[in-house]
């Protein structure tokens, strides 16, 4: 007999609201149905009522973790219809900023994983070191969360001591290579836990075009760093891991991996800042008439947006938001088919999920 | 010749490419969605997204479709009048189920062919309210 077990939308192992309708036979899952949209803020019209400095500071909203990866990409697009570009040296701060939320985005990740794990201490370790790269953040901008880094033609603050911010990240990573990647490579707690389990296999992955660690944890190869190139990634030698498992295991080591990677790219950027302004200086700000669209990668994937604007006019015609958990989120439903309920929560998490960003 | 380049004369389509706000754009004039869809399968192109817009007074609604090929972003852009339904390829694209229910309860367009789970609505809720200009 087959029974209906709610999960939220608000539940101690949910981090936000949505609902997970599981359809269960005993302890196992047979199917579940994902229920969205507890989060939505109508951001996407509010931004036709936004001018090109008030539509920064909104889009900033959308999520409150990879904030500064939104307005990234939303300046992007905006940079193509004004035709202005960044200099160098705010595109070195653009790869800085982003690789740092990236790493905010895991460690943040790794404790939530842990915590669902039982694995408390860990969960105390990790958000520790959240706090070290948090630091850092608001080091260089004054803000803990939304940033306020990126304009139209470049950045707002300087990153005025790299050295200092070297120093910082060695120590991250030491601590990374010293306590939560062996611990969560070879512990009995997490490796029982996590392997085999929420298996999203290749071919589902593929078809569902799931994006970021996800994809990758499933051996799909794409990042947009590698692929299509932005701000001075092209500049930066990294690798992309992948693993081909499909499991939660992967989902944490593919992000694990990607921290030490994270490291690497900050340490480059840090050394070669080139030298120079921060943005344009264009004081006046002037939109052609068209559509234009851009791409990057978020801690979670492939964002894009894609910005309409009339010209002479003070705002947007349209701004288009697909985050990456919008197309990561059907894959929970193929993840915990056949899985032990309590396994779950962990499933559900193992995708990073961000509903706020998903409601928009 | 490079796969993306024999992708106008696979869709039977007279337009090239064109690029502009960093997409490639293809017309694709007459050709429904459903063979873009097939084609954009058989060159194992990744679907990214619909974007919806509303077109000013009684001009209905252009939707873009997006597709990554090894790192370029394609984009077709297809408009439909007001009230007219455009075909779904949900059948053909698994991963355009949400997003057409998205623009659906947008806008509310409707995808023929298939069925709709509320997404960001409850059941029972108008459509068109969260996107749609008239509905202000």
């Amino acid at each position: 007999m087959s029974y209906t077990i709610p999960m939220g939308p608000y539940h101690p192992g949910l981090e936000e609201p949505y609902k997970l309708d599981m359809i269960c036979e005993g302890e196992t899952v047979r199917d579940a149905k994902l229920h969205i949209g507890f989060n939505f803020r109508g951001i996407e019209h509010l931004a036709e009522t936004r001018n090109h400095v008030q539509v920064i500071a909104l889009m900033e909203r959308v999520c409150g973790i990879c904030s500064n990866i939104h307005t990234l990409t939303l300046c992007q697009a905006m940079e193509k219809l004004t035709g202005l570009t960044p200099p160098p040296r705010a595109k070195y701060i653009r790869v800085i900023m982003a690789e740092l939320e990236r790493l905010h985005s895991h460690v943040l990740w790794a404790g939530i994983a842990a915590k669902l794990m039982g694995f408390k201490t860990m969960f105390m370790t990790c958000f520790a070191l959240r706090e070290q790269v948090m630091d850092l953040l608001q080091a260089i901008s004054g803000n803990r969360v939304n940033y306020s880094m990126n304009r139209i033609g470049g950045v707002n603050r300087d990153i005025e001591d790299p050295q200092a911010l070297l120093r910082m990240v060695d120590a991250l990573e030491k601590e990374m290579l010293r306590t939560v990647i062996p611990i969560f490579t070879t512990s009995t707690t997490a490796i029982s836990r996590c392997a085999g389990v929420g298996v999203l296999t290749h071919e589902k992955a593929l078809s569902l075009g799931v994006v970021g660690p996800v994809a990758r944890a499933s051996g799909v190869g794409q990042d947009l760093r590698k692929a299509a190139p932005y701000a001075a990634y092209e500049e930066m030698e990294f690798e992309v891991p992948v693993q081909p498992a499909g499991d939660v295991t992967a989902r944490l080591l593919v992000r694990a991996l990607e921290i030490m990677e994270s490291c690497k790219i900050l340490r480059q950027a840090l050394t070669k800042l080139p030298p120079g302004e921060l943005n344009a200086g264009e004081s006046k700000i002037s939109f052609t008439t068209g559509t234009a669209t851009a791409r990057v990668e978020a801690p979670r994937g492939e964002v894009i947006y894609s910005v309409s604007w009339k010209e002479g006019s003070q705002k947007p015609a349209r701004v288009h938001v697909r985050t990456p958990t919008f197309v990561n989120m059907p894959a929970i439903r193929f993840m915990v088919q056949e899985a032990r309920l309590a396994d779950t929560p962990l499933i559900q998490a193992s995708i990073d999920p961000c509903y706020s960003c998903t409601d928009r | 010749m490079s796969l993306i380049d024999t992708i106008p004369e696979e869709l039977g389509v007279a337009n090239s490419w064109t690029e502009t706000g960093g997409v490639l754009w293809l017309t694709p004039g007459p050709l429904s969605v459903r063979d873009l869809a097939k084609t954009m399968n058989m060159v194992q192109a990744r679907f990214i997204t619909i974007t919806a817009v509303e077109l000013p007074g009684e001009e209905g609604f252009r939707l873009e479709y997006h597709w990554d090929l090894d790192g370029t972003l394609l984009g077709f852009p297809f408009t439909i009048a007001l009230g007219q339904p455009i075909d779904s390829i949900y059948d053909l694209c698994e991963a355009v189920d949400w997003i057409e229910r998205e623009i659906h309860e947008g806008y509310a367009i409707d995808f023929a062919g298939r069925v709709y789970d509320p997404l960001l609505l409850r059941e029972g809720q108008k459509l068109g309210v969260n996107l749609r200009k008239e509905a202000e």
